[in-house]
């Protein structure tokens, strides 16, 4: 029998270390409540954010979570921002955390919001909008505005934001899509900046060579896929969805034209199956390993400072026979958790750093990165650096043309990739793709407003 | 003759084992490279920027997250092995009603995606009180039933003999365990320390759900975030903290390399 | 021996045995089972993380029969375990047989070569994959250059993406399976080989009456824990491919994470978990019968 009790006595024992493991978790929470306060003060219980006893000053300020995606310079500034609203008021106090930029949308966000811990303050890209505001995730906006700043903003980045008359979140920063060339490489082999469908065609024809690719186009499905593809669709009038976003349009000639005209750079190897570095860096071209790429404002930093030796020079999209000027405007949005105890406070600081002084805003589209400022008062305060260089081209020639990415759901981005893929990939033509696809768009639809 | 063929299989494998090597080889001269040379294709090294090392270990949190995944994956390790010793001895060589069910229960646990289980083990880890702490990094992930398998695997092949003399000897069948079975384990505690101390230090989805305080991050939370997804990556510090990522894994398999044969060693007994 | 001992014996025995197994009971039954309840659970609601659950009986299991990709999805997991599994385990038997004939220091060195690749993460063993097999610039294009060969698309090729990730994935997992299977060999009591040596058996002989048998329960553990680990693979082919090129290697971990994670369909992903469970469920099931009832036959 004692030995049948030792057998037992150090089961006991092993589940015991279990559970201290378990209880002492919680107790060094317990007596460390400020080292672990950012996790405590979430969306709802923040309200009670007056037991996080170190905020240091009386302990009484409302702590509010704010998660990014953002590092580097990027990441510098929004720290730098945070740093400086915790500073100049004693309302608040923000926490500031980033993630890597693929795991803070699929995994970070949502089991945040789904234990009740969201964040307070975030970042939305347009494929999650709807979802996170139908989920009551984003607070309406619209009463926070300072006078007069929502007059500012350009009239198509707040229609990008609104549902239902309501802002549902801010937008900072438009980034343009533009066609970058190698001007030594189209010098060379004499060819002029191509203006239309087929000069870009013919151009990336000429220019391919078993060193250089031709033309740079994302090739692999995601969001950043169909956001370089639609300005091709807009050229020509098409579009994914009809204009109240219910149903789809995708079963028409113009993407039929698209879609042959984006799979045959792919199909004829004048475009690589497969990158390595990121088909949004301007390193293709920097490396000489491209003489075209069609990427956004953000390139022009990079393209200024780290392959300065290299002539890049920017051009509008080319447009095909009959059609007009249309290029993507993308660009995250800041939105504040509707379920969040503090939507003004959390909304304050968003006015703060976006709608308010035209500094902040400025500092974030030209020294940080450089971007299109939703807000007319900022490209105007920045008129100067608006019109250097290749900014110029942007400024003068591709602005005017924008349309800022739709938002559609990502189940509609997956069926329009793969509709792109198929094309690619020669599995149909373009037209039969498009016919493929417009039924399983209204599916996704369907789907997604479920 | 006879040398020669001695002779023929350590080559073969030392051909091999280069092959092996030559991705690793590719990265560490890579990770020696200037940020816009990275990817050319070069076999011999041609540029050496110490600087991306300096600039991995400096600017950026690794030698925190080193610590932590180390602090987490030892941990994890040494309790998990204890445990999973235990139960794989319990499936293998004592009888006890349900043992088939216990053990068909077990091994099903292996078979659901970490993924997709990942959302309610958050919502549960949290609500014990063990969110956004080193707790909540250990206790889950000491369950696992790979070891448990792999251990009782590696008892139903353990010789009978001894144990029953152990248990004549007036030893209690805990006592069998601790003293004799658990001590002559060690050729498949080394193998399989190096597999759960590699895959807590791989962690990286669990470790990103579960922590939210920067304090708290391990090794691969830190690879992710110098990677970014941003407008440019640059690869030649990511290598270059893939390198150092690397290093204490390295150190652990020259150790339980001695260990390897130290087990074989002591398995002559038999 | 008196039935009464006996008793006391088995007694002691349920006790210590239960007493052995419960920190993992209750371990894997917190961590494990009970989150994996919740799955279910969840996979009978419309559910997007975000808002309130909606009871949806077993709508979600309705629409996954009708989900072409979701069964293309499974095809694909099978043809990558097809290839996987088997290549994996005779290339780790293999060189664990090649290492156990080596003698002296030699040993050691090929082991830890061998070993050495599954030190790198993997997502780093991704990036690595993903450099070395570049169409343009990869080193593996170079060298079938040098031999003479044409350039491969690989990762970028419909047909060849999901060998060039199985290839990947068994380059950092040989070593370790490998030292599983050593151990096991290192248990082998030479006497029996040399009384097999004296009866004239010697080489493939004795690998087929000796080493094979005796390595069975290392075998099983080996064929389904990796069975059911390339029905899990999911890091790997997230950042190499993300399921393309045209889905080509959209396996169904990959299919599951994109509905739950991308596009926030919880509850049907969480029924497409529970399918993908009860598929390999069957198969590790399978494979333990067929393992065992050859036992009875050696």
């Amino acid at each position: 029998m004692r030995k049948t009790w030792k057998g037992l006595g150090f089961a006991a024992i092993s589940l015991l270390l279990v559970l201290q493991i378990a209880c002492g978790g919680s107790g060094t929470k317990n007596s460390d409540a400020g080292a672990s306060a950012p996790a405590e003060s979430s969306g709802q219980a923040s309200a009670s954010a007056d037991n996080g006893g170190n905020s240091g000053n009386g302990g009484k300020k409302i702590k509010l979570k704010f998660y990014d995606f953002h590092t580097e310079a990027e990441e510098k500034f929004f720290r730098g921002l945070v740093d400086e609203y915790n500073k100049i008021q004693d309302k608040v106090e923000i926490e500031y955390s980033t993630f890597n930029q693929g795991d803070y949308t699929t995994t970070k966000l949502p089991t945040a919001f789904a234990s009740g811990e969201g964040p307070d303050i975030y970042m939305i890209s347009p494929g999650d909008f709807m979802k996170f505001a139908k989920s009551g995730l984003m607070a309406d906006l619209t009463p926070y505005f300072p006078e007069g700043a929502k007059e500012d903003f350009l009239p198509a980045s707040l229609d990008a934001v609104t549902v239902d008359n309501k802002i549902m979140a801010l937008p900072f920063e438009l980034e343009l899509l533009g066609l970058y060339y190698n001007e030594d490489m189209l010098k060379a082999a004499n060819v002029q900046v191509p203006k239309t469908w087929d000069e870009l065609y013919a151009a990336a024809k000429k220019l391919t060579t078993n060193k250089v690719a031709g033309l740079i186009l994302p090739p692999d499905k995601g969001p950043y896929f169909n956001f370089i593809w639609y300005p091709f669709l807009w050229q020509q009038g098409g579009n994914v969805l009809s204009a109240d976003g219910t149903k789809s349009t995708f079963n028409t000639p113009e993407t039929a034209k698209a879609l042959d005209f984006w799979g045959r750079f792919f199909k004829e190897g004048l475009s690589p199956k497969k990158l390595q570095a990121g088909p949004w860096e301007i390193d293709h071209l920097g490396k000489k390993e491209a003489a075209m790429q069609i990427v956004g404002t953000w390139a022009i930093n990079r393209a200024e400072e780290v392959f300065k030796d290299v002539p890049i020079n920017v051009a509008p999209l080319p447009i095909p026979e009959g059609g007009k000027a249309a290029t993507d405007a993308g660009g995250w949005k800041f939105a504040v958790n509707g379920k969040s105890a503090n939507v003004e406070e959390a909304a304050k600081f968003v006015m703060w750093a976006f709608a308010g002084d035209p500094q902040r805003a400025l500092k974030w589209c030209t020294e940080v990165k450089f971007a299109y400022s939703p807000r007319k008062s900022v490209v105007e305060a920045g008129k100067e650096i608006y019109s250097k260089g290749m900014r110029k081209v942007f400024t003068e020639q591709i602005y005017d043309s924008a349309i800022p990415e739709p938002r559609y759901p990502s189940e509609v981005l997956d069926v329009v990739g793969d509709a792109m893929q198929y094309v690619m990939y020669g599995k149909y033509d373009g037209a039969k793709a498009a016919e493929v696809s417009d039924p399983k768009i209204n599916d996704a639809l369907a789907k997604a407003n479920k | 003759m006879a040398v020669s063929k001695r002779m023929v299989l350590p080559v073969v494998g030392v051909l091999l084992g280069l092959l092996m090597l030559f991705p690793i080889y590719m990265m560490l001269i890579s990770s020696l490279r200037s940020e816009t040379t990275v990817f050319d294709f070069q076999l011999l090294p041609v540029e050496f920027e110490w600087s991306n090392f300096k600039t991995a270990w400096t600017e950026s949190g690794l030698p925190r997250a080193i610590l932590n995944s180390l602090f987490v994956s030892v941990t994890v390790t040494v309790v998990a092995m204890v445990f999973h010793a235990m139960s794989g001895y319990a499936l293998a060589r004592l009888n006890f009603p349900g043992k088939s069910v216990v053990f068909g229960w077990m091994l099903s646990t292996l078979m659901v995606p970490f993924s997709i289980i990942m959302l309610p083990l958050y919502l549960i880890t949290k609500d014990l009180g063990l969110g956004n702490s080193y707790w909540g990094l250990i206790v889950p992930s000491i369950f696992n039933a790979y070891g448990i398998f792999l251990f009782r695997q590696f008892y139903r092949d353990f010789p009978k003999e001894l144990e029953e003399a152990a248990y004549m000897e007036g030893l209690s069948l805990a006592g069998t365990f601790f003293r004799i079975a658990f001590p002559l384990s060690v050729p498949i505690i080394v193998p399989l320390t190096i597999g759960f101390f590699l895959a807590n230090w791989n962690s990286y989805l669990w470790p990103l759900v579960i922590t939210q305080d920067e304090k708290l991050w391990v090794v691969q939370q830190e690879l992710a975030h110098i990677v970014g997804g941003g407008y440019f990556t640059p690869w030649n510090i990511v290598l270059a903290a893939a390198v150092i990522a690397a290093i204490p894994t390295f150190i652990l398999f020259f150790i339980a390399q001695r260990y390897l044969v130290e087990g074989i060693k002591m398995s002559g007994i038999k | 021996m008196t039935p009464k001992r006996i008793s006391a014996r088995t007694r002691n025995e349920w006790v210590t045995a239960y007493g052995f197994l419960l920190p993992n009971i209750v371990g894997l039954l917190v961590f494990v089972f009970i989150p994996i309840i919740y799955a279910f659970y969840a996979s009978l609601h419309d559910w997007n993380a975000l808002s309130p659950k909606v009871y949806a009986g077993w709508a979600n299991y309705r629409e996954l029969l009708h989900d072409d990709e979701w069964w293309a999805s499974v095809r694909k997991t099978l043809t990558f375990s097809v290839v996987y599994v088997p290549l994996l385990f005779m290339s780790s038997l293999l060189s664990a047989v090649m290492l156990n004939a080596i003698r002296g220091r030699a040993s050691g060195v090929v082991r830890t070569m061998f070993l050495m690749p599954f030190a790198i993460t993997s997502v780093i063993s991704a990036i690595i994959g993903m450099f070395m097999l570049d169409p343009r610039n990869g080193a593996v294009n170079h060298i079938l250059e040098l031999l003479g060969g044409s350039p491969q698309q690989f990762l970028a090729s419909t047909s060849q993406a999901m060998f060039s990730i199985a290839g990947v994935i068994l380059w950092i997992n040989v070593g370790y399976n490998m030292i599983i299977f050593l151990s096991a060999m290192k248990e082998i009591p030479r006497d029996y080989y040399e009384a097999a040596e004296i009866d004239g058996a010697t080489g493939w002989k004795s690998f087929r009456y000796i080493t094979l048998p005796l390595l069975k329960e290392t075998s099983t553990f080996i064929l389904i824990v990796t069975t059911i680990g390339s029905f899990q693979a999911l890091e790997q082919i997230l950042v190499m491919t993300d399921g393309g090129p045209m889905n080509s290697t959209q396996v169904s971990v990959l299919y599951i994470f994109k509905q739950g994670f991308d596009m926030l369909n919880m509850g049907y992903a969480s029924a497409l978990a529970f399918v993908l469970f009860l598929i390999i469920f069957c198969l590790s099931l399978f494979q333990l019968k067929l393992l065992s009832s050859k036992k009875e036959g050696v």
